[in-house]
């Protein structure tokens, strides 16, 4: 599997994740670009179906990221997001696709260096994993 | 807490019951009282709504349940909460499912006396319609192993048939029911409505609590024994082929009582593409099997009801294509609820697990 690269679809938030992004863009620092960035405001504005969509259309990974906690720009959006992944995760286990297609975690502005470290140890583990099953599927 | 025993005359059980009900309505301490009546050709029975004491013809132990009657209180009180007493008599499962639709704001508990009645099980809609006519019906509701072969799936691995949050409890279970059923008032509203109606003090010779622990303890067998016969139907392409005969007609959502949006997502346009966008992703996946999205809408469902699912299986009866939707919401259900540490419908005072959260549970970031 050597050369399968991963599709990851990412979500990060405005004011801290996305910020995180573009400082590991200016400083240089090397990551896989198999991410495709979007941009939400909260990463409380990541609807579940947004990550089920992306599995069943046969993207590989589904990385979200927004504030630390306590950081969270609209106060609470990203203590409830880490909830609502988890469910997904959840229902993941029980349909046995791996939970470990779905990420969370906390990237602020400041944390370029933790942007690229979570990208390539994402990527690592979608390529360990291999493709989405649900990939060519016409489900 | 106050026990009573209401005496059971020639109409039986449920004549006892009926006449129970008839004298909350006469003595003007409910307006209304909302259960369960045969149709008149008795092919069918629905929760009805009664006033007049003399139209009063409730059949409450009929094995059937083709709405929720969390549903129907849910349509009732949604606009605006009921300024008259309104009695309702519920299984548990409609109990529990109207104490999550409480939860969501979906109904408005103001001036709802709940009785909760004792329920051994109901019968799969066109099997309660097309019984044989060599047999008796009630005679096969009341005679355990004879019920068992008629019993929707959801009811066989029922968590729990013996009625929690409720005003008032209609027990059936380790009565002689030739004699008399127990009437328990549980809170203050129910106490009293039960006042100065008469009744004997119920006398406790632990029958009652021993039939409700074996009845708990059978439900809980049969639920493990439908969980580890259904435990391989796991992976996606498994899932896709349990959901294969889907034909999207959304009646399983519009069955549950927990599925309360007035549009649903997957009703809305928000899915649709223009033609292009289907040729091109048939071109570059090779097909594309319609009607589209069925196993998303699925697996969006669950994310959305299971922790407030109370799995009653009425998804499961409405489903016209009878894929057995509760092979795998039972135990899709019981994980989700273990993993967020809540049962619905137990308590108005447990929170949502998707509206509230805990500072704490942050400490450990991006550990699943």
């Amino acid at each position: 599997m050597s050369d399968f690269e991963p599709v990851v679809v990412a979500f990060l938030c405005n004011w801290c994740s996305y910020a995180g992004a573009d400082l590991a863009g200016t400083s240089r620092l090397k990551y896989p670009p198999n991410v495709r960035s979007i941009r939400v405001m909260c990463s409380g504005r990541v609807d579940p179906v947004f990550v089920l969509d992306a599995l069943k259309e046969g993207i590989d990974g589904v990385l979200v990221a927004g504030c630390h906690p306590g950081d969270c720009h609209y106060q609470s959006g990203n203590y409830k997001t880490n909830r609502k992944m988890k469910l997904i995760q959840r229902l993941l286990k029980d349909l046995n696709m791996d939970p470990r297609r779905v990420r969370f975690d906390y990237i602020s502005a400041s944390e370029g260096q933790k942007f690229a470290d979570v990208v390539t140890e994402f990527v690592q583990t979608l390529k360990e994993l291999g493709p989405n099953p649900l990939k060519g599927e016409c489900q | 807490m106050t026990e009573h025993i209401l005496p059971v005359g020639k109409g039986g059980a449920s004549g006892a019951v009926n006449d129970f009900l008839k004298g909350l309505l006469s003595s003007g301490k409910v307006k209304a009282v909302l259960a369960l009546q045969t149709t008149p050709n008795g092919r069918s029975a629905f929760p009805v709504l009664v006033s007049d004491p003399d139209k009063m013809r409730s059949d409450v132990f009929t094995p059937l349940m083709p709405v929720s009657t969390a549903t129907i209180l849910s349509r009732i009180t949604k606009t605006r909460g009921s300024d008259d007493p309104i009695a309702a008599i519920m299984r548990n499962c409609e109990l529990r499912a109207l104490t999550e639709l409480f939860k969501l704001k979906q109904a408005d508990p103001a001036n709802l006396v709940l009785i909760g009645v004792d329920c051994p099980g109901t019968f799969d809609l066109n099997t309660y319609s097309n019984f044989p006519g060599d047999k008796d019906i009630s005679s096969a509701v009341l005679d355990p192993k004879e019920r068992e072969k008629f019993l929707r799936s959801a009811c066989r691995s029922c968590a729990d048939p013996i009625p929690g949050r409720a005003d008032i409890v209609i027990g059936t279970f380790g009565m002689d029911l030739e004699k008399g059923i127990l009437v328990s008032g549980k809170t203050e509203a129910g106490q009293a409505l039960l006042e100065g109606m008469g009744l004997d003090a119920f006398k406790d010779d632990g029958s009652r609590e021993k039939a409700v622990s074996e009845v708990r303890e059978a439900a809980d067998r049969s639920r493990e024994k439908h969980i580890a016969e259904h435990s391989d139907i796991k992976g996606s392409g498994k899932i896709a082929d349990f959901f294969e005969s889907c034909i999207n007609c959304h009646n399983c959502m519009k069955a549950c009582p927990i599925c309360y949006c007035k549009e649903c997502l997957f009703d809305s346009a928000v899915f649709n593409m223009e033609a292009h966008k289907y040729v091109s992703k048939a071109g570059s996946k090779g097909s594309f099997k319609t009607p589209t999205d069925t196993l998303l809408f699925h697996i969006t469902r669950f994310n959305h009801m299971i922790l407030s699912c109370v799995q009653c299986g009425l998804c499961e009866q409405a489903c016209p294509a009878n894929i057995p939707l509760m092979d795998i919401i039972i135990p899709i259900a019981q994980n989700a609820q273990k993993e967020f540490e809540y049962i619905p419908g137990r308590d108005l005072e447990d929170q949502l697990p998707m509206i509230f959260y805990k500072e704490e549970e942050f400490e450990s970031v991006g550990d699943h």
